[in-house]
């Protein structure tokens, strides 16, 4: 009973906050709905994952609501990223430095898609029908589309429709596949039934093979269309450089493991299916290792640090989904962690690229130089969110990264771990060289006015996830743990 | 089952207007038929087995996809579609048509490898919905006008709901509403991006729109 008004809750709140947005009058009360909103969504997502670690999943509303301990995970992930997200859209264009402040119908648009946004989210973590599952993730794209255009010139537009024709037509792919996976139950259950998580669990080996893989390729390459996967990953790069740079730390964040979230339930439903056999994981394994390969590749050229991060974002998803792929419990472990580490590190270079842009009003790398002369409490957040990102020890990536490639060796998939820490290798380079030399190095003078200081209000934000992130890397909290090794027990093969 | 094959093969065949049209009048045109045939595949069905959702499926889909879409789109894209401007491929008109004929044959062919849990629809009917689905995603990536591309989606979405009356005929009508509530808002969010776009670059041809590389 409290499980099913909490879910109703969590679901409520981002919602009403966009109806209310919209309604009320006035920019100051909606930015003062904006503070509440969050920290309120926060509480709720932090209750929810703390009973599903006391008290395992549940189910509420004839299944049509259903939380597990994966759904849990990527619940954590998109309350956390998103009030931090709020917090510091607030921040952002109120700061003086800021050359783009939002004007009056602005506010109201922005702020009114961000809640919706955030709704979608949580409405796919929350989702127990496999129906609803699909509607919430496509959802996601139609709410943060208009938002990946938000600046409203020529670059962002274009990225905002490549974003939507790429994720709507890989999302009727994924659909096709989730009507296989309908079809692969209907010899056990017959031809009408409750098309929910918990009824497909419990159908298991039932489930027709043929139709259960078949459901599960064409979700990985529908849905991996929207997770960045390559080769479709070719609008992420555009859309998570224009928009924004609070609406980027979203999609990079919180969006993806939206639709990581979707393959992976897939994933779990369409094994037993197999008896054992391993297409499923080889084709994730495939696509998370191509992933890897494009992204560190565009990683080593890339001029642009958005794009920069961007990229990153390909590679990251691509390391998560070999982590599945490989199928090893420890493997899986760590692509679950690093779902979460991913998010909060990713989220935190956002942050950075925002106060970036803010104090040198360019997004090429080569035009920034000698940030910790100029900014030193920024410079630090930026170089301590570049090594995170890149996966450098005390923090919570180095871990993960280290799990998956552990975990491949114990499954004797040598081939697979070499290559995944060789890339692990580049990709560590190719991160840390150009935001060090943006921090250190020697360059032209400061060409900005004082005015363009950046207050503690854009900082913070990075710094509590900056903190988490180290957190994550030193140890990770008890019913954390207990929270990712039932997860990965709901996954593996 | 003749009338299913037959209004079937009809659909096939207007997905076919959708690859040549060379104005975007005509397309819209094209959805709008398509969008009833499919929903007179439904209501035959129903006639066939007497299931109450297909009829509701089949109302559902004339109303909103056959009507209200059809009429958004014609008012949103008033400006273009007066225009009468011809649109062109990336690819030559007659290439396009080949391409088209050749993914319809990779439709049937995959359709006969995905064996069918319900025998409500003849087999056939799987083949036009996978040949109409990637005929829709292949105009997406081969027009240049952003209303055809959007077009191709939608014609997309009609493959995949005929699919859908072949393998889950009997999925809850609930989650059939959500998705056809889907395409109406991608419509929305799709028609307002294409509205700017011509506040941007004075038209909705997406070949204007290649500046952001690497």
């Amino acid at each position: 009973m409290i499980d099913a008004a909490l879910l109703l809750a969590v679901l409520a709140v981002p919602l009403a906050a966009a109806v209310a947005t919209w309604l009320v009058p006035g920019d100051d009360l909606r930015l003062i709905l904006v503070v509440p909103t969050a920290l309120v969504g926060l509480g709720l997502g932090l209750t929810l994952v703390a009973r599903v670690v006391q008290r395992g999943r549940f189910t509420a509303f004839g299944d049509w609501l259903y939380l597990d301990h994966l759904g849990a995970l990527a619940l954590l992930i998109v309350t956390l990223v998103s009030a931090l997200a709020a917090l510091y859209s607030i921040a952002y264009f109120r700061s003086s430095a800021n050359v783009h402040t939002l004007r009056a119908g602005e506010t109201r648009r922005y702020f009114a898609l961000f809640h919706l946004f955030v709704f979608t989210m949580v409405a796919a973590t929350v989702a127990g029908n496999l129906g609803l599952l699909w509607t919430a993730v496509t959802a996601t794209t139609f709410a943060s589309a208009p938002l990946v255009d938000f600046y409203g010139s020529h670059g962002p537009l274009e990225a905002a429709w490549k974003f939507i024709m790429l994720a709507v037509a890989g999302e009727l792919i994924a659909l096709f596949g989730f009507l296989c996976l309908y079809a692969s139950a209907v010899g056990w259950l017959g031809g009408s039934y409750n098309f929910a998580i918990p009824v497909l669990r419990a159908a298991g080996p039932h489930l027709s093979p043929t139709l259960a893989t078949l459901g599960f390729l064409l979700v990985l390459v529908g849905f991996g269309t929207k997770a960045g996967l390559a080769p479709m990953h070719t609008w992420l790069p555009d859309a998570h450089s224009q928009a924004p740079a609070p609406i980027c730390s979203m999609l990079s964040g919180a969006e993806l493991n939206c639709a990581m979230l979707a393959i992976v339930r897939v994933l779990a439903l369409a094994t037993p299916a197999q008896h054992g056999g391993s297409e499923l994981h080889s084709a994730l394994l495939a696509f998370g290792l191509l992933s890897m390969a494009v992204g560190v590749v565009f990683l080593v050229s890339q001029r642009d640090y958005k794009r920069l991060l961007a990229y990153s974002s390909v590679d990251q998803m691509g390391l998560i989904a070999a982590g599945f792929g490989l199928g090893a419990p420890l493997a899986v472990f760590g692509a679950l962690l690093q779902m979460l580490a991913h998010s909060l590190a990713k989220c935190l270079m956002f942050f950075n690229a925002g106060n970036l842009l803010l104090r040198f009003r360019t997004t090429t790398i080569s035009e920034v130089r000698g940030m910790i002369r100029v900014a030193p409490a920024a410079a630090v957040l930026v170089l301590a969110g570049a090594l995170a990102i890149a996966g450098a020890p005390p923090f919570g990536l180095f871990l993960s990264e280290a799990s998956i490639v552990a975990g491949g060796i114990g499954a004797r998939a040598f081939g697979a771990a070499g290559l995944i820490a060789l890339l692990l290798l580049v990709g560590f380079l190719a991160l840390v060289a150009p935001f060090s030399t943006m921090v250190f190095g020697e360059g032209r003078a400061d060409p900005l006015p004082r005015r363009a200081e950046l207050g503690a209000a854009v900082l913070l934000p990075g710094y509590v996830l900056l903190a988490a992130v180290l957190v994550l890397g030193v140890f990770v909290p008890g019913p954390l743990h207990t929270l990712l090794a039932d997860a990965a027990r709901e996954v593996r093969r | 089952m003749l009338p299913e094959i037959t209004l079937a093969a009809l659909f096939l065949l207007v997905s076919f207007q959708l690859i040549v049209a060379r104005r975007l009048r005509t397309a819209v045109g094209a959805y709008q038929l398509q969008s009833w045939l499919l929903g007179g595949i439904a209501i035959a069905l129903f006639v066939h087995t007497h299931l109450t959702e297909l009829l509701l499926f089949g109302l559902l889909i004339v109303s909103l996809k056959g009507v209200a879409i059809p009429t958004l789109l014609r008012r949103r894209m008033r400006v273009a579609l007066s225009a009468g401007r011809e649109s062109s491929y990336h690819v030559g008109f007659p290439t396009a048509l080949l391409l088209g004929a050749a993914l319809s044959l990779a439709g049937f062919i995959a359709a006969s490898r995905i064996p069918s849990p319900s025998h409500l629809l003849p087999g056939a009917d799987l083949g036009i919905g996978i040949a109409v689905l990637l005929l829709g995603l292949f105009t997406t990536t081969a027009r240049r006008d952003g209303v055809l591309q959007m077009g191709g989606l939608l014609a997309a979405e009609n493959g995949l709901l005929l699919i859908g009356l072949v393998l889950a005929p009997r999925l809850s009508l609930l989650i059939e509403f959500a998705l056809v509530l889907d395409v109406l808002i991608a419509v929305v969010v799709m028609s307002f991006l294409l509205a700017r776009m011509r506040e941007e670059v004075f038209s909705t041809d997406t070949s204007e729109l290649t500046r952001l590389r690497g």
